[in-house]
């Protein structure tokens, strides 16, 4: 079980210039939570996936909105969570082939893709308007 | 202060692409049209040289897939060289070493063009 409390909770608004600091500040929360360099960084890089999703099709780049990050740990693992508003996430719960992409000259779809590759498990859920994404990454049995 | 730079060179009309520091959703749109002036100009066989690029996310490998079947269609290829072991893993993750070349320098990728030309 995760603490009920963050450990770190912040509020952004959704500009996609702050990606980079969030991805810093991930990568920094992993690492003191005892996950590796390689898996901090990968971690870091599926909540920038994340945020990415939420700033572009949720809120379809509009800066004034608000995103909000929750961190959670225990010896086990870590859980993030993402608060958002806007339009509910849908993601096609089917693997992504890439060669399809390809042919239909698609930009985008690799990003729930890397979520799932790096993180454990992930949920969207909408309650009352309100969006939710959790990602938890286990750590590895010594 | 920049995260991202990114410069472009022509060369036996064959185009080489540098990337420099951290590529992601915000600055992905000057990876893209770096792609497109070459393209534009018809230059399509691309090396897109990662020895600089500490960080990318979906943004900018979209922008390497989206526009590869148009250029296979014109007889040219994105290749990618000196990519770090962070960077690569990345990659790997999404499946890109399955599809693209990955070289461990410029020439290496340039001379695959020329090969085949």
């Amino acid at each position: 079980m995760f603490p009920e409390k963050p450990q770190l909770s912040i509020n952004i608004p959704s500009k996609t210039d702050l990606l980079k600091m969030i991805v810093g500040i991930t990568k920094h929360v992993a690492t003191l939570n005892h996950f590796s360099n390689s898996d901090s960084q990968k971690i870091a890089l599926a909540v920038d996936e994340a945020i990415t999703n939420v700033m572009k099709h949720s809120y379809n780049y509009k800066k004034n909105e608000n995103v909000k990050l929750e961190y959670f740990s225990n010896t086990r693992g870590l859980k993030i969570k993402i608060i958002f508003r806007g339009i509910p996430p849908i993601f096609d719960t089917k693997s992504v082939d890439i060669n399809k992409l390809i042919k239909r000259k698609r930009k985008g779809g690799l990003g729930v893709k890397l979520i799932k590759s790096i993180m454990d498990s992930l949920i969207y859920k909408t309650v009352d308007d309100i969006n939710y994404c959790e990602m938890i990454k286990w750590k590895k049995k010594k | 202060m920049k995260q991202f730079y990114i410069r472009s060179k022509v060369e036996d009309k064959m185009g080489v692409i540098y990337l420099k520091g951290h590529l992601d959703a915000h600055n992905v749109g000057r990876f893209e049209r770096e792609v497109l002036k070459l393209i534009g100009n018809n230059i399509v066989k691309i090396v897109v040289n990662c020895n600089e690029l500490t960080y990318i996310s979906s943004a900018g490998m979209g922008i390497i897939m989206g526009y590869l079947d148009e250029i296979r269609e014109k007889q040219g290829d994105i290749k990618l060289c000196c990519v770090n072991k962070r960077v690569y893993e990345i990659f790997d993750l999404v499946g890109f070493t399955e599809i693209y070349d990955f070289l461990k320098d410029e020439q290496i990728a340039l001379n695959k063009f020329k090969n085949v030309s």
